[in-house]
């Protein structure tokens, strides 16, 4: 199971004394957390994609994660999300299988579709559209990052002839992809379909809803024919705030959480804390949290937190990276071990990717032979042909 | 009609403790319950009080986070096979908080579901603030508003007058709901008699294939009653990728 922390790069005031760092500064505020990610033991760092204030998260995140790539040995980077409704998918693959080889196969991505409506029509795209975008383009971009000399036409794109990207993916092994989405069921059956991992970001949303969501992709992936619905890829989103003490990390967290653009002025932070993931207290109380996710979702292969937004102090964001380095995801690789069964995977990497493309085992989109998939499709057909017969 | 049953869901604003809000919510109900009663139908009865869900609400328009019992409340209502609203006028409308549960509950939440509007209010002058207000809203959100809504001033409840011409308009609005929701709840099953051939239903069930043919046609027979509403997370009713790729 791997752990890392994610970030929006929001630039936001700090409400409790008024300054806001430049723009320039947080971008290197970013590295420095990302660097320092690394530095005490966590294993990913993943940012978002964006395009308009009051955000620094890149607009186009390889820059960014290459950058990182060249400061750290063994940081595993991803995105959080890329957009694949309103980012050209060849520039996708060409961008990514670069920073891909630069990082020596660190590189991992969670597609979203974006949930700004006037962005779209930045990039000649329509929200209306985001899931058809979200279908067609990722579909393209599975075939770039495969296929040579592609031919290939669309709804949303100019067509192609005899494309080859380049450069290819580092030994001929795409970066992982993970499908992340909140509440689309369409998102979760994609991610099934194609054998990817599926991340929920459920840090505003109620255990119950995201427990339905994973048990939905877990049971498509199973019939699919990936592996069984308890093999599935899942990641999750956490939002955590610490202090030894339970009460002092309330009371400092409490101004960031009472004016955060996303939820503040509205829900109180305890029935934030009871109703969502977020755990704002001592590192015990974050542990016993995060390990309860897996009563739910079962066991998984991704968990990042959020913890550098609201306006934080950098300060602040670094003593939080120095809390989960040391007190907790120690005690956390420990306690999700236990009792994990040992046909559960590991959370994918570049040597384990490149091991299964080696062994034949890459996932078949759609399902292959001895799927429950492949014969309802071969089922399908010989009733289609029945009745064809029936009919001449 | 052969015996059945139906579940009636009051979703109520009273701001106070025994409001004249909750004391007609009850009336409606109970004549609903006589009016099922003589035609052989049982009727059950929940109420939602809006005023426990305010504070949901507002953080749910801030932040769009639903808490557990927002989220439970919207599904009754979902579930239910009718709905009475009743809620007190304020300026001519129905109580802020009260359309804000309306306008935050998902779309289509009331389909094929008959629904009763009713309102009290200080004078009756503000006796149309449910037609003019509620009704396009709940029929946007695919209600059936039966004709009938029921308005209760203070005058109402003053009078013996006032009191029978209150009790025949709720009878009336009562027997609108309940017989309405009977033919809907039978042409219901007479729709999922249709859609699921049970020669093909249970096997296709139990291979766990997630055909778009048996969308809205859930085993244990949720069609019919609110049936716009599909449970999009359950595996059976997922659009195969396949067909998403086509577009």
């Amino acid at each position: 199971m791997e752990f890392g922390i994610f970030t929006i790069g929001d630039v936001t005031s700090d409400p409790t004394d008024g300054t806001t760092v430049s723009e320039h500064q947080r971008i290197k505020n970013t590295v420095e957390i990302a660097k320092k990610v690394e530095e005490v033991g966590l294993d990913v760092f993943a940012t978002g994609q964006h395009h308009n204030p009051p955000f620094v998260a890149p607009a186009n995140p390889p820059v960014l994660l290459a950058n990182i790539a060249a400061q750290t040995q063994r940081l595993q980077l991803s995105t959080a999300t890329t957009l694949i409704t309103t980012t050209d998918p060849v520039r996708i693959a060409e961008d990514y299988s670069y920073a891909q080889h630069l990082s020596d196969g660190r590189i991992s991505l969670i597609m979203g579709r974006g949930n700004t409506g006037p962005v779209y029509p930045w990039f000649g795209k329509d929200i209306r559209a985001g899931v058809p975008l979200a279908v067609e383009n990722y579909n393209l971009l599975y075939r770039l990052w495969r296929e040579k000399n592609l031919d290939w036409e669309g709804k949303f794109r100019t067509p192609l002839n005899g494309f080859t990207v380049t450069p290819t993916p580092l030994d001929e092994v795409p970066p992982f992809v993970w499908h992340g989405s909140i509440r689309s069921p369409e998102i979760a059956e994609q991610a099934a379909y194609y054998g990817d991992g599926f991340f929920h970001n459920n840090i505003f949303w109620p255990t119950s809803h995201t427990a339905r969501m994973v048990q939905l992709y877990r049971q498509r992936y199973e019939y699919y024919g990936h592996g069984k619905a308890s093999q599935a890829i899942v990641g999750l989103g956490g939002q955590v705030f610490m202090r030894k003490n339970s009460q002092d990390a309330v009371r400092e967290f409490r101004p960031y959480f009472d004016n955060a653009p996303v939820y503040g002025h509205g829900p109180s932070l305890e029935d934030f804390s009871t109703q969502t993931p977020l755990t704002v207290g001592s590192p015990q109380q974050v542990i016993e949290r995060t390990l309860s996710f897996r009563d739910w979702a079962g066991d998984y292969q991704r968990q990042l937190f959020l913890i550098d937004h609201a306006g934080l102090p950098q300060k602040t964001v670094l003593e939080q990276l120095d809390l989960l380095g040391e007190e907790v995801i120690p005690v956390l690789r420990e306690e999700f071990a236990k009792g994990r069964p040992a046909d559960v995977p590991d959370a994918p990497t570049h040597e384990s990717l490149v091991i299964r493309h080696r062994e034949g085992r890459d996932p078949i989109p759609g399902g292959g032979e001895g799927s429950r998939a492949f014969e309802d499709r071969q089922a399908r057909a010989s009733e289609a042909a029945k009745e064809g017969a029936e009919q001449s | 009609m052969s015996t059945t049953t139906m579940t009636i869901v009051a979703v109520t604003t009273s701001l106070s403790e025994d409001s004249t809000t909750l004391k007609l919510t009850d009336r409606i109900l109970a004549s609903a319950t006589s009016a099922g009663e003589s035609v052989g139908i049982e009727v059950n009865t929940e109420v939602i009080n809006i005023r426990d869900l305010a504070t949901a609400l507002s953080d749910m328009t801030l932040t769009g986070f639903r808490s557990e019992a927002l989220e439970a409340a919207f599904a009754a209502v979902v579930e239910a096979d009718a709905v009475v609203s009743v809620a007190p006028v304020y300026k001519v409308a129905p109580v802020g908080l009260h359309t804000l549960f309306w306008q935050l509950i998902d779309e289509k939440a009331l389909a094929r579901t008959p629904v009763l509007i009713a309102s009290t209010g200080g004078t009756p002058r503000h006796s149309l603030a449910g037609e003019s207000v509620l009704r396009p809203m709940l029929a946007y959100l695919k209600g059936v508003v039966v004709p009938t809504t029921v308005f209760a001033a203070t005058d109402d409840w003053g009078s013996s007058e006032g009191g029978r011409a209150l009790s025949a308009r709720i009878r009336q609005a009562a027997e609108e709901v309940v017989s309405l929701t009977a033919t809907l709840i039978g042409a219901g099953k007479g729709d999922l008699a249709e859609v699921a051939d049970p020669e093909t239903s249970d096997a296709q069930f139990a291979s766990g294939e997630g055909a778009g043919r048996a969308r809205g046609a859930g085993q244990d027979g949720r069609v019919g009653r609110g049936g716009g509403i599909v449970d999009e997370f359950d595996p059976a009713n997922v659009t195969p990728f396949a067909q998403l790729l086509e577009g």
